[in-house]
């Protein structure tokens, strides 16, 4: 920490400096570069931190310059007037093209908003109001209490300033609740929205914030350049954007700045062979891309891996997993005759085939409710179902005696209920202890106007969240692994982060999606002594499970599934002597291997 | 009537060539999961050399197309060789991949042939047809024969010869076709090769229809992108229906909104795409959930 603050304190001394030791072109360049370098913040924030391909950055970016120069040239706003307007249309911009985020991913979205953003370059190509290919010129200078931002120099320290401060918010952004939510929606969007986080918002705040990153830039490019036209807005400008955000590394917004202005910086030293230039930027970018996509920013923690892996050859002991503390019992009693989960008639067809065929069932408040059955026979697309993942075709589902209606998988999480997956779906690039954050943070995502405008109580929400994550690890023995990332850890381990996931959000019903699953015995037994321990503390559990033996030693009551119908429902003796279930069972290595797709 | 008609057989022949786009695109991401960014600026190369070889070696306009093809497909092959390492892991990352290798063939082409660009002349010099009362120029007739043709024989190559099933065997599933013994990796080679010749057999169409230069893939490209997604991802006949939609989409904005026509034809497929994500004929691969 000290280190850092070292070198944060010095890289500000040198920032400062720099003007003085440099010609006036080269601060021109650097002021470019800034520009570019925000731009590029917000490009990392979409694309590398929320996993959201935007490809219309630049023209967020021409929207900012583009209205700065309109308004101020045509209509007569002061310049700063303009730019606050320019940066919320670019604003309104990212959330206009980022609605399409909410209906398709990935290439998809890639190509609507490659398309979106020639759309705008036509635009200014052919409107009147934007000086055609001509551009806008004579934009005036912006003014500044007297200080005379006609010189490159002094602009630079005005840029410096809205750079830095940009960059602090990203930052803090990224590290905080906000972020740790858009990490884990890039990583896993379906494990995200069950731990609470409310995806489609996610995605609009990820183009907002985009948007207005490049109107900002948009803004201090009007004011730097003081001339507008479509080319600087181009899909090529866009692709050196890109390359910039790769090459720095997109997860890494310090990576996205070092691309930027080194991209930049690089450029106009080739300025006289820039087709060689563009030509060394692609190959870089295919090399980056195969060799090392997490970019520069990802090279120190990749020498680092192997240093470690040299280091724990000689002998380091990786830290071990520590016994479960177990849980507060519960001294509230649960209301017996309202019970904790109902499927009333619950049916899911996929086109042809149906899941589900009227399933009905009740699980008692404080129970620990066992689901078996055949593969195949509809286990997890009940589990689906009751997350609010799947809407059910026809039937009704009851959580505590409240319909469940149409809440999606964030809200019935907020409103207490948690799962786990059948193949683990940990976020994979947060650690252990932020994926244990993310859950616990129970807030809804309209909380997050307190970024902007009070900063601090997400400071204080931050410590607080902190402190019951340090407990929640103690209470699971993942003290030990906080830091790793659960890709490194041992399989039984990342079932328990996942478990602890789950508990993280404090749900009264606790859906477990075959927790047993590739456990060996020991492992087993200290699961089926968590589960004990979780239903003591007052918390209803529905598990899957195909080991018999830890169904039958764990479970109050089971349900048995077969072809999307329940075929026996009762105390494990009594479900274990019904002759459908034996019947069931008997078949089940033919049937499941005849069923198998 | 008769404009809405003569706007129609424009955006047609148009159409065709954005059908070829998509067939490449579709054709390489059913059989490897790659959505290839680059197939623009393959497009562009392919126009280029063919304009090249039949311009200044003044070969046949046909053989200078073969021989677009062949470079072309060569391209495709080493483009497939050095993303290999990604296919059908990282979707992103190859996506970025690819827009890195059109960076890279852009500037190669400005290298070799300039920024500025050159008209291509049509090889077909006869005039007009003139069919009640609609003019068709016959250079638009041959670019809708070849395009068929090209579609008929992929069709055919693909259902069947040894090669072509092998192929759509990856598609479906690449663990259970390496299983029973089909070269995946020479597979999707293939598959990578005959995309990029496709490219080519559409850049060499292109040619005399609008201007050649390193830039005309961006929007070219994009809109063969958008016939494909608009088709359904993926699919074969989705991606002939989708070309020729988005061709007259183009034609008649062209006729109606003149300089903004871009801007219409990309609004009104965003519009589409939103109420239809999987497009006509829904997307048709492995599901990659």
């Amino acid at each position: 920490m000290r280190y850092r603050l070292a070198a944060l304190a010095s890289l500000a001394v040198f920032a400062i400096w720099l003007p003085y030791g440099v010609g006036s072109y080269t601060i021109h360049v650097l002021d470019v570069g800034l520009v570019f370098a925000l731009l590029a913040v917000g490009m990392g924030l979409a694309m590398g931190v929320a996993g959201q391909i935007n490809l219309a950055q630049v023209a967020f970016f021409g929207a900012g310059a583009y209205v700065t120069a309109i308004l101020t040239t045509k209509s007569g706003y002061g310049f700063w007037t303009a730019g606050a307007i320019a940066v919320a249309v670019s604003a309104v911009l990212g959330l206009l093209v980022g609605i399409p985020a909410l209906r398709m991913q990935s290439h998809y979205l890639g190509i609507v908003t490659l398309g979106l953003a020639l759309a705008f370059l036509n635009w200014i190509t052919n409107a009147e109001v934007a000086g055609g290919a001509d551009g806008i010129s004579a934009i005036p200078v912006p003014p500044l209490f007297g200080v005379d931002l006609s010189s490159d120099y002094l602009y630079y320290y005005l840029e410096l300033a809205a750079f830095a401060v940009a960059l602090a918010f990203g930052l803090f952004v990224v590290h905080t609740s906000l972020g740790r939510r858009l990490r884990a929606m890039r990583d896993d969007a379906l494990a995200a929205s069950a731990v609470g986080a409310q995806i489609p918002l996610l995605r609009m705040t990820a183009f907002l914030v985009a948007g207005s990153y490049a109107g900002i830039a948009g803004v201090l490019y009007a004011g730097l350049i003081r001339f507008v036209a479509p080319e600087t807005f181009s899909l090529a400008n866009m692709f050196l954007l890109l390359a910039m955000v790769i090459i720095g590394g997109r997860q890494s917004l310090v990576g996205c700045v070092v691309g930027a202005i080194g991209l930049t910086l690089i450029r106009e030293k080739l300025v006289d062979f820039a087709t060689y230039a563009q030509l060394s930027y692609g190959i870089v970018v295919v090399l980056m891309v195969v060799f090392a996509p997490t970019g520069l920013a990802g090279v120190p923690a990749r020498l680092r891996s192997i240093v470690d892996r040299r280091r724990r050859g000689g002998g380091a002991a990786a830290p071990e997993l520590a016994a479960f503390q177990p849980l507060a019992p519960s001294t509230v009693d649960l209301p017996a005759d309202r019970p904790a989960l109902e499927a009333r008639g619950v049916s899911k067809r996929f086109r042809g085939l149906k899941a589900l065929d009227g399933v009905s069932l009740a699980v008692r408040a404080g129970d620990i409710h066992g689901i078996v059955g055949p593969n195949g026979s509809g286990k997890t697309t009940l589990f689906n179902v009751v997350s609010g993942f799947y809407r059910p075709s026809a039937g009704a589902v009851l959580i505590s005696g409240q319909p469940a209606g149409r809440a999606g998988p964030y809200q019935r999480s907020l409103s207490g209920v948690a799962r786990t997956f059948q193949n683990l779906r940990l976020f994979r690039t947060l650690t252990v202890r932020e994926n244990i954050l993310v859950a616990l943070d129970r807030t809804r995502t309209r909380w997050i106007w307190r970024y902007p405008l009070w900063p601090v109580s997400v400071v204080r929400a931050e410590r607080d969240l902190g402190r019951r994550a340090a407990e929640l690890l103690d209470t699971f023995g993942l003290a030990g692994f906080a830091a790793a990332l659960p890709g490194s850890l041992p399989y039984g381990t990342q079932r328990r982060i996942e478990l602890a996931r789950a508990m993280a959000g404090a749900p009264r019903l606790l859906l477990l999606d075959e927790p047993a699953a590739g456990l060996n015995g020991e492992e087993a037994r200290q699961l089926a002594r968590m589960v004990r321990s979780i239903r003591d503390s007052g918390v209803t559990v529905v598990l899957i499970e195909h080991n018999m033996g830890l169904v039958m030693s764990l479970c109050d009551r089971v349900t048995v599934l077969a072809s999307g119908a329940v075929i026996a429902d009762g105390t494990p003796a009594e479900v274990a002597a019904a002759p459908a279930v034996i019947e069931a069972y008997l078949g089940d290595a033919e049937l499941s291997e005849e069923m198998a797709p | 009537m008769q404009v809405t008609l003569q706007t129609l057989v424009g955006g047609l022949s148009l159409g065709a060539i954005y059908a070829l786009v998509a067939l490449g695109f579709s054709l390489v991401y059913r059989t490897m999961g790659l959505v290839n960014f680059a197939h623009a600026d393959v497009v562009m190369t392919g126009a280029y050399v063919a304009s090249t070889f039949s311009l200044t070696a003044r070969l046949p306009f046909a053989l200078a197309t073969a021989v677009a093809i062949a470079v072309t497909g060569l391209i495709g092959l080493v483009i497939e060789r050095v993303l290999r390492p990604l296919e059908n892991k990282d979707f992103d990352l190859m996506l970025i991949g690819t827009i890195g290798f059109g960076i890279v063939l852009q500037s190669v082409a400005i290298l070799i042939w300039g920024t500025t660009g050159r008209a291509v002349p049509s090889p077909v010099q006869t005039a007009p047809l003139s069919v009640g009362g609609i003019r068709i120029r016959t250079y638009d007739l041959v670019v809708m024969a070849v395009a068929a043709v090209a579609v008929v024989l992929l069709m055919l190559f693909l259902q069947r010869t040894k090669r072509g099933t092998a192929m759509q065997a990856v598609a479906m599933d690449h663990e259970a076709a390496t299983a029973v013994g089909i070269h995946v990796g020479r597979s999707n080679a293939a598959a990578f090769a005959i995309g990029a010749g496709l490219a080519a057999l559409a850049g060499a169409l292109v040619g005399p229809l609008l201007f050649v230069s390193p830039t005309m893939g961006g929007s070219l490209g994009i809109k063969g992108f958008a016939a494909a997604i608009l088709g359904g991802f993926g699919s074969i006949p989705g991606a002939i229906v989708g070309g020729l939609a988005i061709g007259v989409l183009d034609s008649f904005a062209a006729g109606h909104f003149q300089g903004y026509s871009e801007m219409v034809v990309f609004l009104v497929f965003t519009a589409i795409i939103m109420v239809r994500p999987t497009g006509i004929f829904g997307e048709r691969t492995v599901s990659r959930a």
